[in-house]
């Protein structure tokens, strides 16, 4: 292995990906700010005519967080941290380069597209797998391309065995491959039917409860490869390398990543419990949700675990901050989710609010913190610049929990409310209540929402703010930081 | 051997690979013998309705409304008899929900009816004070597209076996055809509605939105 | 106890806390079994999850890096080569024997099925109810009716059941002149009463005009001439002939379970059949109470 201290990394599709990260990050966030004052506020569905609805809303928020966001986040942090811990630099080759930049213009291009059908709404319906036919090709030409260039790095690697967050990469990118194929396999209609009707419709190739296995083992791993599997895979470059401490345990990191491979997958059917396919499966799901607490919590507890004796950067850095929050916010979802999937509790949670609760723990709490830190470390190394501004960013954190936590709690309480109303029954045997009192009384928890909605976003600007500052006007660094990030106060 | 592994991309790949896909098959596979049988007298969906569920599915309505009744007291009292797997046979894509911010509409069209649709669906408020629904006006203007909807009653048909009968059998050839057929049934439908514009459109051998989106409504039983 | 975990357990308390006082208010049955395991799986998730993360957290405090270094070096990332931290490692094993036990022995594979343990939940219902729903009084139908109407009927009929403006029909009353006028102009077959078919056009113009008033007045007073034509079938006092055709004065018996079997389609809108999901106390409880909403 030969070690070359004159290499120097490109950060030019990196760069390119922090940009998009932060616009769709910005507009999904502000969309699901709209769509939670609704519930409460529902003349706030009238602000964009037939465009404007809750029910147009709801998907693009998920599919600009989910594809826009976090993807974006994904390729950032894949195209900056894949270089460094194999020692490789893109400039070395300048296909991958070109490769790299042509995923990001096509990515922009699909993105685009994306939002303008959604608000459309030409959709092929199921969650997060709403795009319909042609813009799945895109993806997979997108997909390709990232594989492309990720493999042909590793080819060029100089160190090697392949660092923790490679292994969580590669298996992002084999799985959403898999998984994507399998779910968005449908028969457009106007080919099949000779040139009838309108171009972008598709029926699905598989037909009620087989349609909605297929979907969930892409829905559940879709957690999985995209808010899981990518977002262990930066916390374990980032974490360690802005507190410079060493992993705690190879041994865990193996345990968990392996044990997470094998049990993710299984747990798919915990989408499904109670409905109509086979008990068999609907068990397997609880069952394997439960013991994939283990492999999750192995990742976060390895991360803490790196932390220890650190007390004093977790008090002065706001980045580690940020990072340890994440973990636990891991923990939090990777528990209540399997506790969620255990039959009985799923009779309960299950299309109640307390689902998205739990969703959002994850991608708040540990899919936006995550990719947000890793972003700012990134960027007095890509943008030779020190942060901004500390102060902005301890402010930033502090609005963002308590966000978190106004989020979680009031949809924990208001999902597990509505529940038991749905079963409760009076003294003879009757339902007790009508389904309109069961949404009025959530009235106060979707106002506590949509509070926690926009101290979220103004978290979130303060985040972009920042971001723009350091890379335009913060003061400019002779060299590039070992460890912590330089910040002005 | 892991150490080994992670120093030979190619075979760590396929490790994960084989790894992840192998759960896969052992939860896909088994059940595509059997859930997809229609049960008893389940008739495919008429083209009108499979506009109606084209309208479902652009405004998203399974956003707020699940469509599986689970099998509890509760849920049966509430909604009718639990849903049964043969009964989304023809359902492409299954449209079950994972969210009820309003309630389950798999048996709608058993306790629901035209007019109350066309109430509620103008000003859910209206119909039922507190409601949180969004208003759907657009609905009962635009139009909805009714060829789209028979080129996916002749995909169904040609590509999956849907058994439509055979007094009806669509084709590319049969559309202009069957076209009449499928105004009437929007007729019918639109007769038990009030709104000036709707049956104004109708007239005029257009089908608004909101009269597919009803024939889709009543059918779910 | 570090004051770091005593806050950590602190805030999960609040949260149980909070929890239970708002499920208390909405008076929902928390001997339920399956609400009683959610509110357990509740307070795992609060207590594991805080508790942990406080452990965690506090050796960062406490606590001292250390290990042996492995060779390899990421861009200046290490890694040691410490054991598995004990209690994560038991837990582990713990769950994946859990499963294999539970998958071969615990769960029967094949003796299970939800569709049985949905016929045991109604049946265990029944015998729960049996005792309220044979011969129940007036006033427990009442108060059964009442809560049955909230959830089944309100929908159209209204809250209140005043029909809404006249969505559905406005119970407060017995007919309008209107629905009465469009029944004998247009007849009507739908009921289901051994009468049949009632024939339209037995009266019109300012006949038809007076016996509507009559009848939608609910028939105080002096009847007008042509109810004759009418009292054939429902009686002269308009209570239907004991069932063969509708009471046209009032709410029974009759007339509710037709309604909810056959559906009814007037000049308002239409009603849709309730045949699958009003059980018969449940049709006499509505009697009652839809009775007391008459003035
Ligand atoms: C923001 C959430 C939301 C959206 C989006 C939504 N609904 Fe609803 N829906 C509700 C709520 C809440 C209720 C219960 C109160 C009521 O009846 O209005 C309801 C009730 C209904 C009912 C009455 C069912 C019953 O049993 O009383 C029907 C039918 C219905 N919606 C159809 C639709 C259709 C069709 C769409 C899409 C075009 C739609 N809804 C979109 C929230 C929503
Ligand atoms: C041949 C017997 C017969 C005669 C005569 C008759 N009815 Fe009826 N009426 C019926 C039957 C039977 C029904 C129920 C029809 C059904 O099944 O829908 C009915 C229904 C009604 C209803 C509707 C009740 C409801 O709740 O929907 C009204 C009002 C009514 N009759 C009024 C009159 C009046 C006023 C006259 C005289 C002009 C009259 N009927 C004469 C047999 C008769
Ligand atoms: C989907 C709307 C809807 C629902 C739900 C509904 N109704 Fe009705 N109902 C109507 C309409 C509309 C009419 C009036 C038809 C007419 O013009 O005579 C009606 C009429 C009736 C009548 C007949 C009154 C008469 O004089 O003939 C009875 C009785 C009745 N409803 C009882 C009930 C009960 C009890 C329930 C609940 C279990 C219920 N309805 C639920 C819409 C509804
Ligand atoms: C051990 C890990 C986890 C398990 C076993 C698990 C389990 C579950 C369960 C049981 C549901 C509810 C299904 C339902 O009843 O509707 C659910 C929903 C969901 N979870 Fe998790 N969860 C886990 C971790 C996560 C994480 C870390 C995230 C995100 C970062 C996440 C995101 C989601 C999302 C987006 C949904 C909503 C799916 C839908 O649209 O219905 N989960 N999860
Ligand atoms: C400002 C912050 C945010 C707010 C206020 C917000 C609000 C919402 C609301 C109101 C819903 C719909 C819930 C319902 O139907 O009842 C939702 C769904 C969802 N959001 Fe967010 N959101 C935010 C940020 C994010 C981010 C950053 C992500 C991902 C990275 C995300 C991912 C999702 C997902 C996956 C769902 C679907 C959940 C499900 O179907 O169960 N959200 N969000
Ligand atoms: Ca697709
Ligand atoms: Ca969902
Ligand atoms: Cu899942």
């Amino acid at each position: 292995m030969q070690s070359n201290a004159a290499l120097e990394y490109d950060y030019t599709v990196a760069k390119l990906f922090t940009y998009t990260a932060i616009i769709f990050g910005l507009v999904g966030m502000l969309i699901g700010t709209l769509i939670a004052a609704q519930l409460a506020f529902p003349e706030l569905n009238y602000l964009f005519g037939e465009y404007g609805t809750f029910s147009r809303l709801r998907p693009l928020h998920t599919n600009v967080v989910i594809y826009g966001f976090t993807v974006s986040g994904v390729f950032a942090t894949f195209y900056y941290s894949a270089q460094r811990v194999m020692k490789v630099s893109m400039a070395e080759s300048s296909f991958i380069m070109m490769v790299g930049k042509l995923q990001f213009i096509l990515y922009v291009i699909l993105a685009a597209w994306m939002v303008v059908t959604l608000f459309m709404g030409v959709t092929a319906s199921k969650e997060y797998a709403q795009m319909e036919w042609p813009l799945d090709v895109l993806t997979v030409l997108v997909w390709v391309l990232w594989g492309v260039a990720m493999f042909g790095l590793i080819g060029m690697r100089r160190e090697k065995a392949l660092y923790i967050s490679m292994w969580y990469f590669i298996a992002c990118f084999l799985g959403v491959a898999m998984l994507y194929l399998f779910n968005n396999m449908e028969v457009p209609t106007y080919f099949a039917a000779g040139g009838l009707g309108s171009m972008m419709h598709s029926v699905s190739m598989y037909a009620g409860t087989n349609d909605a296995l297929v979907q969930w083992w892409w829905g559940h791993n879709a957690v999985a490869f995209v808010f899981t599997v990518p977002i262990v895979a930066m916390v374990y470059y980032f974490l360690p390398k802005e507190s410079g401490q060493a992993v705690y345990s190879y041994k865990l990191s193996l345990l968990s990543f392996w044990g997470l491979m094998f049990v993710y997958l299984w747990a798919g059917s915990h989408h499904l419990i109670w409905s109509t396919v086979p008990d068999w499966m609907q068990t397997m799901g609880s069952v394997f949700s439960v013991v994939l607490i283990l492999p999750s919590w192995g990742s976060a507890i390895n991360m803490l675990l790196t932390m220890k004796g650190e007390w004093n950067q977790l008090t002065e850095n706001p980045l580690i901050k940020f990072m340890v929050l994440a973990s636990t916010f891991y923990m939090l979802s990777t528990l209540e989710g399997p506790i969620q999937a255990i039959k009985s509790v799923n009779a309960i949670a299950h299309f109640t609010d307390w689902i998205p609760g739990h969703v959002h723990d994850g991608v708040l709490g540990w899919v936006a913190f995550m990719i947000m830190a890793a972003l700012f470390h990134m960027a007095p190394r890509m943008f030779k610049r020190e942060i901004y501004s500390k102060k902005m960013l301890e402010a930033q954190f502090w609005v963002q929990t308590t966000a978190v936590v106004l989020y979680f709690t009031s949809m924990w309480i208001a999902g597990i409310t509505q529940g038991m109303m749905w079963r409760a029954v009076d003294e003879y045997g009757n339902l007790m209540y009508s389904f309109i009192d069961t949404v009025t009384v959530l009235h106060p928890y979707y106002t506590i929402r949509a509070v926690a909605g926009v101290l979220f976003v103004a978290g979130f600007i303060l985040f972009a703010y920042n971001m723009f500052m350091t890379m335009t006007a913060s003061k400019k660094l002779e060299e590039e930081p070992q460890f912590r990030s330089p910040m002005a106060a | 051997m892991f150490h080994w592994l992670e120093k030979n991309p190619f075979f760590f790949s396929v490790g994960v690979f084989i790894v992840i896909a192998f759960a896969g098959l052992i939860e896909i596979v088994p059940n595509f013998a059997e859930a997809s049988r229609p049960v008893a007298g389940l008739k495919p969906y008429s083209v009108l309705e499979l506009a109606g569920k084209e309208v479902y599915k652009k405004d998203n309505c399974l956003s707020c409304h699940s469509q599986l009744i689970r099998p509890f007291k509760s849920e049966t009292d509430r909604y009718g008899q639990y849903s049964l797997s043969g009964e989304y046979a023809y359902d492409r894509p299954f449209l079950w929900g994972s969210k009820r911010t309003g309630p389950d509409l798999h048996r709608v069209g058993n306790y629901r009816t035209t007019d109350w649709h066309e109430n509620h669906m103008w000003e859910p408020t209206q119909v039922v004070p507190g409601s949180i629904m969004p208003a759907y006006k657009h609905q009962f203007t635009n139009i909805a597209d009714i060829e789209t909807a028979y080129a996916e009653a002749v995909t169904v048909k040609n590509v999956f076996g849907t058994p439509y009968g055979d007094e009806f059998q669509p084709s590319r050839e049969a559309w202009e055809a069957h076209k009449p057929k499928v105004l009437a049934e929007a007729k019918a439908i639109a007769a038990d509605m009030k709104d000036p514009g709707v049956k104004a459109a109708i007239e005029a051998d257009e089908v608004p939105e909101i009269v597919a989106l009803i024939a889709y409504m009543n059918r779910l039983k | 106890m570090s004051s770091l975990m005593i806050k950590a357990l602190a805030f999960a308390a609040a949260l149980i806390v909070a929890t239970l006082v708002v499920v208390k208010q909405m008076n929902v049955n928390l001997d339920d079994p399956i609400n009683q395991l959610t509110l357990l799986g509740a307070v795992a998730i609060a207590v594991l999850t805080f508790g942990v993360s406080a452990k965690y957290v506090n050796q960062m405090k406490t606590d001292k890096a250390g290990g042996e270094l492995a060779e390899e070096n990421w861009d200046g990332i290490g890694e040691y080569k410490n054991e598995l931290p004990g209690g994560w490692a038991y837990s582990f094993l713990g769950t994946l024997i859990w499963t294999v036990w539970y998958f071969l022995w615990g769960y029967p594979l094949n003796a299970y099925s939800q569709i049985g343990e949905y016929n045991e939940e109604v049946k265990a219902y029944q015998t729960k109810y049996e005792e309220k729903h044979t011969n129940p009084d007036d006033a427990t139908l009442l108060q059964m009716g009442k809560s049955i109407f909230l959830v089944q009927c309100a929908p159209c009929h209204g809250i209140t059941g005043d029909g809404m403006n006249g969505k559905a029909h406005d119970f407060t009353a017995r007919m309008s002149k209107e629905q009465v006028l469009d029944v004998i102009n247009n007849g009507q077959n739908q009921l289901g009463y051994p009468m049949g078919a009632m024939p339209g056009g037995m009266a019109t113009g300012a006949d038809a005009e007076a016996i509507a008033e009559y009848v939608a007045g609910g028939m105080k007073g002096e009847a007008p001439a042509m109810f004759a034509a009418c009292v054939a079938c429902h009686g002269a006092d308009g209570t239907g002939n004991n069932g063969m055709a509708p009471n046209i004065a009032g709410y029974d018996d009759a007339l509710i379970k037709n309604t909810l079997t056959n559906g009814k389609k007037g000049m308002i809108g239409k009603m849709p059949s309730f045949k699958t999901m009003i059980t018969p106390v449940q049709e006499k409880a509505l009697t009652v109470y839809l009775q007391s909403l008459v003035q």
